[in-house]
């Protein structure tokens, strides 16, 4: 991954092959290079993406196939505002792979819970589907998702087409708001998990949201009796270099880009309440 | 303890026990015997850290700027160049007047850390006064609720464009040569911004991303383009505390550029000081029938 | 010990161009910094210089690559530099701090190639303090006043002449080519200057660890505006921020700049969470950053004790004053 010969801050040039429209600010994009995949990340891991003119900038890798990376991006500001504009055929630099990664080992053979917000569902889909397709790896497989509004909801085709269809897996959705076709849950995810009590036994739960989210899903955890070993989140940071240079995403001592961004809930408490 | 320190801590503490003020704002001494710096009071037994020495230079009218001192009843300490910073910034509605509680303070014109430090002077008497006190026509607060001691004598006998009139004689060539040779200094810390009582939006062109009008990069154009930028946009604004060039760590020197606009101004709209009354609205911030145009 | 007579100084200097490119502290206009040398130029060994010496392994804007779209899209970093870079007279403070970048850019995981490319090439000649300015404090943050660690050659003041010690194979094979400069003088190297200011470093780490939610940030950050004076001229702040800038609609070139942690843009995030909102985490960030977490990921202060900061902050914020407020502060556990 580092070696020394090679520079780590210049990205190889890629190219956008698929571009899926998965609600009015989020897209989903497929990567490649002339050499096929960039580079194979394991389940959490980041990659630097550029549009060479616009900017760069670090997204988790949403999933990924034979020969290309997923992203799925939302439209916040001037390099997603241009990347939402591109085309298919668009050259773009990718970098990487950056990050620790979930911790697979230590979840195989326990159930697993995955409670994501809005597009916290994109760093969690890497290992979710990892959990597929290594099916016989791991116990039930839950996922607990929720957005503003069911228009906001991201990869529907997996929520409520791919997923439930897996053995032992069971898929939860939520809006904070619905609408007049909306004939699902209504509620924040927080408050929907509580209503759900999941067991903590044999049970490893992951989850990635809104910050604010977060922080009450791991309240909400803790109360029902997860311990700090069980919990674990990835989190978001304002990055630059993605190597642990640049000094922008630490939380105490720790760099996002390189210790992070998985962390359990038992290390997040021993770093300063800064995330 | 000089007499106005005495008088200073003795408001603040009035003014704070009796709830007329939440906070305020004045100069409490540092580390070295030239250094005195701002400091900010929400407790009436704290009020012994204010002073008033050689060195209560920094301008503190900018901290009415600060999010946390925007919605408070704040008192300030003001001398001339920190009360005219207190008018722009009501002027511009910026601050609410009835918000604030003034203390003029006469100043006498001090003088600078920056000079003082690393060991050539041995104590205050021997720092000759700061170029922006040397410089200043009005060291008498113009607005203030009380003030503490008798005005000062304001100076006569400065020609406030004295180094533009110089720097005008040059010829383009020699002109751009000597401020391309600033700009290279220029370390783009902002020091200058932020110290800057006239720069007072809450969003500044230069940190707008979208579009990003100021290159992060620090080239010759890009610190060319901020300084004139910078110097356009506090045109009618700068009340000449001379701030700016004081705080510069690489020592450019900023004044000349704002007198220079000032100086424009003055000869196209009549005479004009920025912030000395507040019901006087700078020259290019309204319309006048009597407007030269010229360049229209 | 070696010597060289001060008035053989030109004359070494002289020698030391011819084997690279050769840095000397120097005034230049109301700012010192460290400039080529030329026979005309006037050394300032007097002072430390107002520009650290960081700029020239860590230059302010620097270019990561150029970039070239058309028929066939390009990125390609610009070439690497082969003459040897020579900082002469670089004051211990300064040499501790490249010490700190060394661990930032060669260490852990990656390598800044950028900076190991001209780090390579790096000697560092330090000239030993043997008097201490009023903001100086750099033997209370680990560092060595007379003798740098980490420098390739020492220099020394003795009145007459500059003691002169070679420390690393680099130095000595620097040294062999002065030869005819230096002889052998019978002083001794001199004593640490004396400290008019005293900081008191002891067991901050393991305070700061307990003083995240401490009302003192508060208060020490209410003065602060925010620019990066401190930053710019620390010779150990490393963070730096990235962007593009095209020269046309096919070409341009990505780079780097130094970048302030007290800057209002530092840590917002696109979409507008930002978890450091206000000064007050920005300044704790920094303090922390200079004190504690440095020390818990490298083992060494981010501070060096060379009192730019304390010379040129626009508002006289002082991290030694904050180091000993520490000792006032009681703190529970």
């Amino acid at each position: 991954m580092a070696s020394a010969d090679k520079n780590p801050l210049v990205p190889m040039l890629g190219t956008i092959t698929k571009i899926i429209d998965e609600t009015p600010d989020v897209k989903t994009f497929h990567v490649t290079t002339a050499d096929g995949k960039p580079f194979t990340p394991k389940p959490g891991q980041l990659a630097m993406l550029s549009l060479i003119p616009v900017g760069e900038g670090m997204f988790s890798i949403t999933w990924q196939g034979d020969d290309y990376l997923e992203f799925s991006i939302k439209k916040v500001g001037v390099l997603t505002d241009a990347l939402h504009d591109a085309d298919v055929g668009t050259t773009v630099g990718i970098r990487g792979p950056y990050g620790n990664s979930f911790p697979v080992e230590i979840m195989k053979g326990k159930d697993l819970l995955f409670i994501g917000g809005g597009i916290g569902l994109a760093p969690l889909r890497s290992l979710i589907n990892h959990c597929i397709v290594n099916r016989d790896e791991f116990g039930k497989l839950e996922v607990l998702y929720g957005a503003r509004s069911p228009a906001d909801l991201v990869f529907k085709y997996d929520l409520f087409d791919n997923w439930p269809k897996v053995r032992d897996m069971e898929v939860y959705v939520t809006v904070d708001r619905g609408d007049d076709d909306w004939k699902g849950k209504v509620g924040f995810v927080p408050a929907y998990l509580e209503e759900l009590k999941p067991s903590p036994e044999g049970k490893v739960a992951i989850t990635c949201g809104p910050p604010i989210m977060i922080k009450y899903v791991l309240q909400t955890l803790e109360k029902l009796g997860f311990n700090e070993d069980q919990v674990i989140t990835t989190l978001e940071m304002r990055m630059k270099c993605g190597i642990g240079k640049c000094g922008r995403c630490n939380i105490g001592s720790q760099f996002i880009c390189l210790d992070g961004p998985v962390f359990s809930l038992a290390q997040l408490k021993k770093l300063p309440p800064e995330w | 303890m000089n007499e106005i320190t005495g008088l200073m801590r003795k408001k603040a503490k009035e003014l704070l026990e009796k709830g007329v003020v939440e906070r305020v704002i004045g100069w409490e001494k540092g580390m070295f015997f030239y250094s005195t710096t701002p400091v900010v009071i929400d407790k009436p037994e704290e009020t012994e850290k204010l002073v008033w020495d050689d060195f209560a230079i920094n301008n503190l009218a900018i901290y009415l700027l600060d999010k946390q001192n925007k919605e408070k009843k704040v008192a300030l300490f003001v001398k001339g160049c920190d009360s005219r910073g207190v008018v722009r910034m009501i002027q511009d509605k910026q601050v609410k007047r009835e918000n604030l509680y003034l203390i003029g303070v006469p100043c006498p014109g001090l003088k600078d850390p920056k000079t003082a430090v690393r060991g050539y002077y041995k104590d205050a008497g021997q720092v000759p006064k700061a170029k922006k006190c040397q410089e200043c026509l009005h060291p008498n607060p113009v607005l203030y609720d009380e003030m503490l001691g008798s005005p000062v004598e304001e100076p006569q006998q400065i020609d406030r464009f004295a180094e533009v009139r110089e720097l005008e004689k040059k010829s383009t060539d020699k002109k751009y040569a000597y401020w391309k040779e600033q700009a290279d200094k220029c370390l783009r810390c902002f020091a200058c911004r932020n110290i800057c009582p006239a720069c007072s939006c809450p969003e500044c062109i230069f940190d707008c991303s979208k579009p990003r009008w100021l290159d992060k990069e620090v080239s010759t154009v890009q610190n060319q383009f901020f300084h004139m930028i910078r110097m356009w946009h506090v045109a009618d604004r700068c009340i000449e505390c001379g701030e700016c060039e004081r705080v510069c760590p690489a020592g450019l020197p900023l004044m000349q550029l704002n007198r220079k606009l000032l100086k424009d101004i003055n000869e196209l709209f009549g005479p004009y000081e920025a912030g000395m009354d507040l019901e006087q609205r700078p020259p290019l911030t309204q319309y006048d029938t009597g407007d030269p145009e010229e360049f229209m | 010990m070696k010597a060289v007579p001060k008035d053989k100084l030109p004359a070494l200097l002289e020698e030391l161009s011819k084997e690279g490119d050769l840095y000397v502290p120097s005034q230049a206009g109301e700012m010192s910094r460290f400039v080529p040398w030329k026979r005309d130029v006037k050394l300032d060994l007097e002072h430390n210089t107002t520009m650290s010496p960081k700029e020239l392994l860590f230059p302010q804007t620097e270019v990561i690559y150029n970039y070239k779209f058309g028929e066939e899209n390009t990125v390609e970093p610009p070439s690497p530099g082969s003459d040897k870079i020579i900082l002469f007279g670089v004051r211990p403070c300064d040499v501790q701090a490249i010490r700190c970048l060394d661990e930032v850019f060669l260490t852990r995981t990656y390598v800044d190639n950028y900076y190991q490319e001209k780090r390579d090439r790096l000697i560092i000649i330090s000239l030993g303090c043997t008097a201490a300015e009023d903001t100086c404090f750099c033997k209370d943050m680990g560092v060595n006043p007379v003798e740098a660690e980490g420098a390739d050659i020492v220099i020394f003041d003795l009145d007459g002449e500059y003691g002169f010690e070679a420390k690393t194979d680099k130095g000595k094979e620097i040294a062999k080519k002065l030869s005819s400069f230096l002889e052998e003088t019978n002083k001794e190297k001199p004593a640490a200057p004396s400290f008019s200011l005293e900081v008191n470093s002891e067991g901050i780490v393991e305070k700061l660890q307990k003083m995240f939610e401490h009302p003192i940030w508060e208060e020490v950050s209410q003065k602060c505006i925010c620019c990066g004076t401190c930053t710019f001229l620390c010779p150990s702040c490393h963070c730096f921020d990235i962007n593009s800038k095209n020269i046309d609609a096919t070409k341009g070139f990505k780079y780097r700049t130094w970048d302030a942690c007290v800057f209002d843009d530092y840590a917002l995030m696109a979409g507008g969470h930002d978890v450091r909102p206000s000064k007050v985490e920005r300044i704790r960030n920094r303090f922390l950053h200079k004190l504690q977490f440095f020390q818990e990921r490298y083992g060494l202060f981010l501070c060096t004790g060379c009192g730019r900061c304390l010379r040129e902050c626009p508002v006289g914020t002082n991290i030694a004053a904050f180091i000993n407020r520490l000792e006032e502060v009681t703190v529970d556990g």
